[in-house]
């Protein structure tokens, strides 16, 4: 190849190829016409990285603008929203339906007669059989019949 | 690694969704480049600084058109060329003269081959100048430079060596080496 074809801006700027590169670098080893090219070219692209960056005055920063922002109603289509939203629901629906009996007075005010009453009657036959158990005993011992 | 830095397409994803601080966050990533691009290009810091405010705006309202959030720096820097030379195109009516400062000698400061190189980069075109700039001082590679000035390969390539050479002669007068 001949050295026109060979662009050494390309090389300088790292806009080359791997394989170009290195057939660039062959030709340039034994041109010196091309060698100096390069090095002028690498000398100019130095001499420019000698340019100071400046800060920038002051931040760039913006602030947040209704115009931008979510309407109320989008936020019901956000997926956290949305899972927040069911997991209440559960809560609420199986402390409905996990909820105690409602409680029947009257029966329960039934239910309590009927044990005062059988504890009653069970009371009254005690003492009956005590009674009875006693007179016989009294008879028994004094030969006095009981009126 | 434990810590994975937070890339720029997380931030674009979030600010896309109105998350105005992962925006900014992007901007303090992008700032100084956009800045110092405009800056050389416009050559004035409060120009730069304003340009700089309303590309970034832009940029924001135009994130759900940005289809490769991969290619946000050249998008972004495509935004930033068009607003700085829709500033340019105001200014021209005025005219334009550059600025000598005389030519500094050899066994320069570096704030003093800092002002020569400013010099020569302000004797070039815009076109010449904005090719040098995204070149060699963003590192732009010349698809992405055809991409952001939208013009051909070859005109990108045109415009970055003829300027490169009228740089080298440029910089003669104050590298002896060169």
């Amino acid at each position: 190849m001949s050295c026109e074809s060979y662009d050494w801006k390309a090389y300088a700027l790292g806009e080359l190829a791997a394989n170009e590169r290195r057939e660039a670098e062959t030709h340039a080893a034994t041109c010196e016409g091309c060698r100096g090219e390069l090095a002028h070219v690498r000398l100019t692209v130095d001499t420019l990285s000698a340019l100071r960056e400046e800060e920038v005055p002051r931040r760039i920063a913006f602030v947040s603008d209704k115009v931008f922002e979510p309407r109320w109603w989008e936020m019901f289509l956000k997926p956290s929203f949305a899972a927040a939203l069911v997991l209440a629901a559960a809560i609420v629906m199986h402390g409905y339906l996990m909820r105690p009996a409602a409680l029947d007075e009257a029966a329960i005010q039934a239910q309590v007669n009927q044990a005062v009453t059988r504890a009653v009657a069970n009371v009254e036959r005690q003492n009956a059989e005590l009674n009875t158990k006693l007179t016989m005993f009294y008879v028994k011992q004094t030969g006095i019949k009981y009126q | 690694m434990i810590f994975r830095e937070v890339e720029d397409r997380d931030l674009i994803a979030k600010a896309r969704k109105g998350d105005v601080e992962a925006y900014n966050l992007l901007v303090s990533r992008w700032e100084k480049r956009v800045f110092n691009y405009l800056l050389r290009l416009v050559s004035n810091r409060e120009d730069a600084m304003d340009v700089s405010q309303e590309a970034f705006l832009k940029a924001y309202q135009s994130l759900p058109k940005l289809d490769d959030p991969e290619r946000f720096g050249s998008w972004l820097f495509r935004i930033a060329h068009n607003e700085a030379f829709s500033l340019l195109r105001r200014r021209k009516p005025e005219g334009e003269m550059p600025i000598e400062r005389g030519t500094p000698g050899p066994g320069l400061l570096p704030i003093e081959l800092s002002l020569a190189v400013e010099k020569a980069l302000g004797r070039l075109t815009e076109e010449q100048r904005e090719a040098v700039l995204l070149k060699v001082y963003q590192g732009f590679k010349f698809e992405e430079m055809a991409k952001i000035l939208s013009c051909p390969v070859s005109t990108v390539k045109s415009r970055l060596y003829t300027a490169l050479d009228l740089l080298k002669a440029t910089l003669c007068e104050v590298n002896h080496e060169l």
